[in-house]
């Protein structure tokens, strides 16, 4: 995995894992590798992804059984309020981009419409290839 | 238990000339520290005398408490380069060696270490290329069981895939409770891998942090703060 060095690195592991489950990649329940081989396959430090997965735990995302690893939670509601954060703060981003270039909500509306047909067709395209 | 290195009031000089002052370090815990500074800042000094490899400094070195010599050199594993190796030897030949001497040493992680970085145990050291004659340093460092690992610069002049299938080695066979000071003036490669940055400058110690709070707090990478820390006395000079 490539890392941002500015970014906290247990916070880029976070964001992966969580990428991971909103993407339906880890589906809810399903049981992580164990912390050394998550390392091993980030090329990160074991304490490091300690730490993330401690973190995922507090937040109730990751459930952590004894003796017997750490599961993606099978609690729907956690994974949608998840996915929800997610969204918002992409979008603040987003928002608070444009924001700072003058662009008004109508105009930001507008260009967004036009530009997710754009990919639509750009996507479209690839399938037919 | 985890481990702790604890150095106090370190000083040591060479010919007159200060190498290292009033050096004190914690490290504690089964830790990564990446130890940075110029080629010339006092690393390899600071290593060797951890290690008891570098003799008449003041001040002390203990690790859990205890100062013996003797009994700290059994709890650490440095990356000696070898250079009291006979150039014709074969890797199996030093591989026997390292056996003989450290009753630590274990062969079977070894072995599993020589092939996931494709030793040849048949070659002579004088055919090794420098990376893989740094491989063949790390598995013997990493295949005795201690509480402290000290890598003394194991990239330098290295490629770059050699560099990431040691970096690849040293986390899969870490072992858990175990402390690593890992030296080097280059940092981006091995950033993401540590746990805590001690920066030796000016025969001092001028930082020790976590690597995590660095890129919190001032939002910078592990290079550019140490660059900048760096920075900051040339244009005072």
């Amino acid at each position: 995995m490539e890392f941002d060095d500015k970014v906290p690195i247990y916070y880029q592991i976070k964001t992966a894992i969580y990428d991971q489950i909103i993407s339906g990649q880890l589906a809810p329940g399903d049981k992580l590798p164990a912390i050394r081989q998550l390392a091993v396959s980030m090329t990160v430090n074991v304490n490091t992804v300690q730490r993330a997965l401690s973190e995922m735990i507090t937040e109730g995302v990751i459930i952590s059984r004894r003796g017997r690893g750490n599961f993606v939670t099978d609690n729907a509601q956690v994974v949608e309020q998840l996915k929800q954060q997610l969204i918002t703060s992409y979008l603040k981003q987003l928002y608070d981009r444009l924001h700072r270039l003058n662009i008004s909500d109508e105009q930001m509306i507008a260009e967004l419409t036009v530009y997710i047909e754009r990919q639509g067709d750009s996507n479209g395209n690839d399938i037919e290839d | 238990m985890a481990t702790t290195l604890k150095i106090e009031q370190l000083n040591y000089r060479k010919n007159l000339k200060k190498i290292l002052t009033d050096v004190s370090l914690s490290l504690s815990g089964n830790k990564i520290v990446g130890l940075l500074g110029e080629n010339g800042a006092g690393k390899t000094t600071l290593m060797r005398l951890i290690a008891g490899l570098a003799k008449n400094a003041r001040g002390t070195v203990t690790i859990n408490g205890d100062s013996n010599l003797a009994n700290r050199k059994s709890l650490i594993s440095y990356s000696d380069p070898l250079g009291g190796i006979a150039t014709n030897k074969r890797i199996s030949d030093v591989k026997q060696f390292y056996s003989r001497v450290y009753p630590d040493f274990d062969e079977q992680k070894y072995t599993q270490m020589a092939s996931f970085l494709k030793l040849d145990e048949s070659q002579r050291l004088s055919a090794l290329s420098k990376g893989t004659r740094e491989k063949l340093v790390i598995s013997l460092t990493l295949a005795r069981q201690t509480s402290v690992y000290l890598l003394d610069e194991p990239f330098s002049g290295i490629d770059s895939m050699s560099r990431k299938k040691i970096i690849n080695s040293i986390i899969q066979w870490k072992p858990a409770d175990s402390l690593m000071l890992i030296s080097d003036h280059y940092v981006s490669e091995i950033a993401p891998i540590l746990d805590e940055i001690v920066i030796i400058k000016d025969d001092k110690v001028a930082v020790h942090k976590a690597a995590d709070e660095i890129r919190e707090e001032s939002g910078q990478s592990i290079e550019d703060y140490y660059e900048s820390l760096y920075g900051e006395a040339d244009i005072n000079d």
